[in-house]
């Protein structure tokens, strides 16, 4: 008997005004000790397959299925018992957004706990005893403090891994990850990615790794179920799928993990388009000391220097936390520099009023992650586009609408999207949508601060080709913050790294994916999941210590600069910088 | 913790402080005074005696520093509009059938609002969700005194199970009372429902089902406390909104309570009563919110643990 059975499952959803099928008749078996990979965009029913496996589907859904059993029950009969029972014990499951996952207002420990109490009946104290060695086994090293801790104490990656800690402890037969790593940082996804195969392997558990991601695939699971539109696509072995794919639409979800680099053409010229000196934030901490307050200082952002130049593209990277956004707010000052100045194409910005700003804002313009609430929901498209040139007072109301509308065609969106309003639109039609309010009065520089991260694997690639190709025709410079890095190397010119909140290395793009020289980049880089199950490795992990620790060291020949004994950033070949040592 | 409670305490005094000194503006730049022609028919001579007596003559930065320098002492003077009591004994003496009825109106009201948010958001889109809102938005639509009037008509008047109005006996108090719940019921049902709706929608609940906890356990242990938080900071000012007399209520069931005072205290330009009892309501508003904040703290570990703002 396997241990999940489907046949012809169906799933739809009542909705005002009819029913949505998300899933059309799939099928699929796992054996014990499994492990299956499903694979699709959102919306091509691959979670919502799993929660009717598990009965967690919110009661507007309409299950049907020939067959639908987990651990030789049925799962479309089963009553409360039988539920308890399946959930958490025949089968965890552990969710995308740990920040969300757990109950705000209790311990980890006391989570773990009542897990453990409501499956077993063992004692309050074994509890803890045994929740205390799960998140020992899940690599917490302060197992005891954590169990009682709160939720908000703890970061992504540590709660992710006390998720899994709290999936283990009924010793389930059948983890379902649901997007484990998506919400994560690429060095927390690839230690959290690590664990589990680990833990899978251990436990001797099935597992399911639902993810949008090729590259969780080839490095978690040994079968792949392709799904797309609540439709199974195309299944097999992991190898198969990645070395002779027969769809065309795993052909294409391939064919974006493997993006090459490709230079920006036109010249740089001497001025560079956006030049950051010294650019740096402080903001105050107000913490309660006695009667009184007590003032810190914490450095989100510590003296940078950026570069761009024009007609080029610079990416900085780095992961949440490392003052990648900061930065970018800053040069757009959206965000006020407590020190440092800012030059637009070669006119420092830094000091201006806002009414003095105003003419300057023209040339500079910002697109955001969440396309969502970037658009204002009572405005129709052609307003959205055409907002920018009202602002700035630039034409008649009818020209305005007319170059809105020819903006719509500029970034692939047909005329009659017009008069619709942004609930209407799929995410990537509404990145083209921001895209197009920012280009619509021509500015010189960009900053995009993570617009695609947000999207399906397929949309990320032709927003990617889209920005690459009206930054050809507009001759426009690019700061291209992300924490994706495959994204990073198609599109940009030059990499700036931040770590920390502060500029760890900076190179051209193809070398720095080459030849990268700083312990935090090498890690970054090494964090990459692999784009074919084959080159499948065991990764080992530096902490924040050790990377501290292995700063590289520099004699002053190779540097042509005097000794340095803090690390500071040095040039060690044409247009590459890295912080390091120097010594004589 | 007890550090908080004192900087929060050294906050209420200057609180009180800056209200007390708008009130007793405010309160003196309305036109007219308690001894105006058309309220007593005193002649000019006697009203400035009578304005010399009370104090009433000199700059009202000495009659404010006067006036709060018996504050102090506990000493609010003495009601014009009743000359044989002090203040503090008029207060004493009104304050005791509001609190009763305000009281028990909100002790009945609350939980039976919460009961009532559970059930229509535990059965969303159901019978019991519909009636739960209708019951809601007539409390909170019609106005108190037609309330009270329909529950005089009905148990008075056409079944005599009650007494219609009064204050001696205690029968005569399960009318009023019911009349002050009405509000309580009805916001209560409302808040809980929608903060149940809430956190039923969150995440974690989808997780607690996935670890397979039994439903009761999800929402009585799970929900209900996270749903508690926002609630916690309604409980206790409206407690205090009922609690020192419905104007209304105690008219339409002719009960000698405070409310009447704060209409006749303004009308009659009875400066002590007046300035007692806004005093009294900012005392407790100020309390009220700080015993908010305290138990918001307390089952809100965000705010608990690591509190640094």
């Amino acid at each position: 008997m396997s241990l999940v059975e489907i046949e012809d499952l169906r799933v739809s959803f009542r909705q005002y005004g009819g029913a949505v099928d998300a899933v059309r008749g799939i099928g699929f078996t796992l054996e014990q000790g499994e492990s299956l990979g499903i694979v699709g965009e959102s919306g091509s029913g691959k979670s919502v397959s799993c929660s009717a496996l598990m009965r967690l589907l919110p009661a507007t859904a309409e299950v049907s299925a020939a067959r639908l059993r987990l651990d030789g029950v049925d799962v479309t009969k089963a009553d409360r018992e039988d539920l308890v029972r399946l959930r958490g014990r025949s089968a965890a499951m552990i969710f995308q957004d740990p920040m969300t996952a757990f109950d705000p207002v209790f311990t980890i420990g006391h989570q773990i706990c009542e897990t453990i109490i409501a499956h077993r009946g063992t004692s309050k104290k074994q509890a803890l005893d045994e929740a205390r060695q799960l998140l020992e086994r899940v690599e917490i090293k302060n197992a005891g403090d954590v169990l009682g801790y709160y939720p908000h104490q703890l970061s992504g990656g540590m709660l992710q891994r006390a998720m899994i800690a709290m999936a283990l402890s009924c010793r389930p037969k059948l983890l379902i990850a649901d997007e484990p790593t998506t919400a994560l940082d690429v060095t927390i996804q690839a230690q959290i990615l690590q664990l589990i195969k680990d833990i899978q392997a251990e436990f001797g558990m099935a597992l399911i790794m639902i993810t949008h991601d090729l590259g969780v695939i080839a490095e978690t699971v040994d079968r792949v179920l392709v799904m797309y539109q609540g439709e199974v696509m195309e299944q097999g072995p992991v190898s198969q799928i990645f070395d002779a794919p027969q769809h065309d639409y795993t052909k294409q979800l391939l064919a974006s993990l493997h993006a090459g680099f490709e230079a920006s053409r036109g010249e740089e010229r001497d001025v560079p388009a956006l030049e950051l000196r010294g650019l740096a934030k402080t903001y105050r901490i107000r913490r309660r000391s006695g009667l009184f307050h007590k003032y810190a200082d914490f450095q989100a952002v510590q003296e940078t220097n950026i570069v761009l130049p024009r007609n080029r593209i610079v990416g900085i990277v780095g992961e949440s936390g490392s003052g990648k956004t900061t930065t970018g707010l800053m040069a757009m000052r959206l965000t006020e520099p407590t020190s440092g100045q800012i030059l637009l194409e070669g006119t420092d910005i830094s000091g201006l009023s806002a009414e003095a700003l105003r003419p300057f804002r023209r040339r500079m313009q910002i697109v955001f992650q969440d396309s969502y609430s970037a658009l204002d929901p009572m405005m129709t498209l052609v307003q959205i586009i055409a907002e920018p040139l009202h602002i700035h007072e630039i034409g008649t109301a009818r020209e305005q609408s007319e170059l809105a509308l020819d903006w719509l065609d500029r970034v692939g969106l047909d005329r009659s999207f017009a008069s619709r309003y942004p609930h209407e639109l799929s995410g990537g039609q509404r990145q083209r949508v921001a895209i197009a309010r920012s280009l619509i009065l021509g500015p010189s520089v960009l900053v995009a601060d993570e617009p695609t991260s947000a999207l399906d694997v397929t949309v990320k690639a032709q927003i990617i080709r889209l920005l690459k190709r009206l930054q050809a025709e507009m001759g426009l410079s690019i700061l291209f913050i992300s924490h994706d890095l495959s994204t990073v190397k198609s599109l940009t010119d030059t990499v700036v790294v931040m770590y920390q909140g502060r500029v760890v290395e900076e190179a051209p793009t193809e070398r720095i994916f080459a030849a990268p020289q700083h312990p935090y980049t090498k890690a970054l880089l090494d964090a990459i999941p692999v784009t074919n199950p084959r080159d499948r490795r065991l990764r080992s992990f530096l902490s924040a210590e050790q990377i501290a620790a292995a700063t590289p060291r520099y004699t002053t020949k190779d540097t042509g600069t005097g000794p340095h004994a803090d690390p500071t950033l040095v040039g060690i070949a044409p247009n590459h910088r890295v912080e390091a040592v120097v010594t004589a | 913790m007890l550090l908080y409670i004192f900087r929060r305490l050294l906050s209420v005094a200057v609180t009180f402080f800056i209200v007390s000194v708008i009130i007793f503006l405010m309160m003196h730049s309305v036109p007219g005074g308690p001894f105006d022609a058309n309220e007593i028919p005193v002649s000019e001579a006697v009203r400035q005696q009578l304005m010399a007596q009370l104090g009433l003559d000199q700059p009202l930065y000495v009659q404010y520093f006067k006036y709060m320098w018996g504050v102090l002492h506990f000493d609010f003077g003495v009601p014009y509009q009743s000359p044989g009591e002090t203040v503090l004994q008029l207060l004493s003496r009104a304050w005791v059938p509001s609190l009763i009825l305000g009281g028990a109106g909100v002790a009945l009201g609350a939980p039976l609002g919460i009961l009532l948010g559970i059930a229509a958001a535990l059965n969303r889109n159901t019978w019991i969700d519909y009636l739960a809102s209708a019951f809601s938005t007539i409390g909170l639509t019609v106005p108190v005194f037609v309330i009270s009037m329909v529950l005089i008509l009905v148990f008075a008047v056409w079944l005599d199970w009650l007494p219609a109005s009064g204050w001696p006996t205690p029968d005569r108090w399960i009318l009023p009372i019911i009349a002050y719940a009405a509000i309580p019921v009805a916001t209560y049902a409302r808040y809980t429902r929608s903060a149940m709706l809430d956190t039923l929608s969150r995440p974690f609940v989808t997780v607690l089902r996935a670890k397979g906890l039994s439903e009761r356990r999800i929402v009585f242990q799970h929900v209900l406390r996270n749903s508690a938080i926002p609630l916690v900071t309604v409980f206790l000012p409206m407690f205090i909104g009922t609690a020192t007399g419905s104007i209304f209520v105690e008219a339409m069931f002719r009960i000698p309570g405070l409310g009447a005072y704060f209409v006749s205290s303004i009308e009659l330009r009875d400066y002590p009563l007046e300035m007692a009892l806004m005093l009294m309501i900012t005392f407790m508003y100020c309390i009220a919110y700080l015993l908010s904040d305290i138990v918001y703290a307390l089952i809100n570990p965000r705010i608990r643990v690591g509190g640094s703002e």
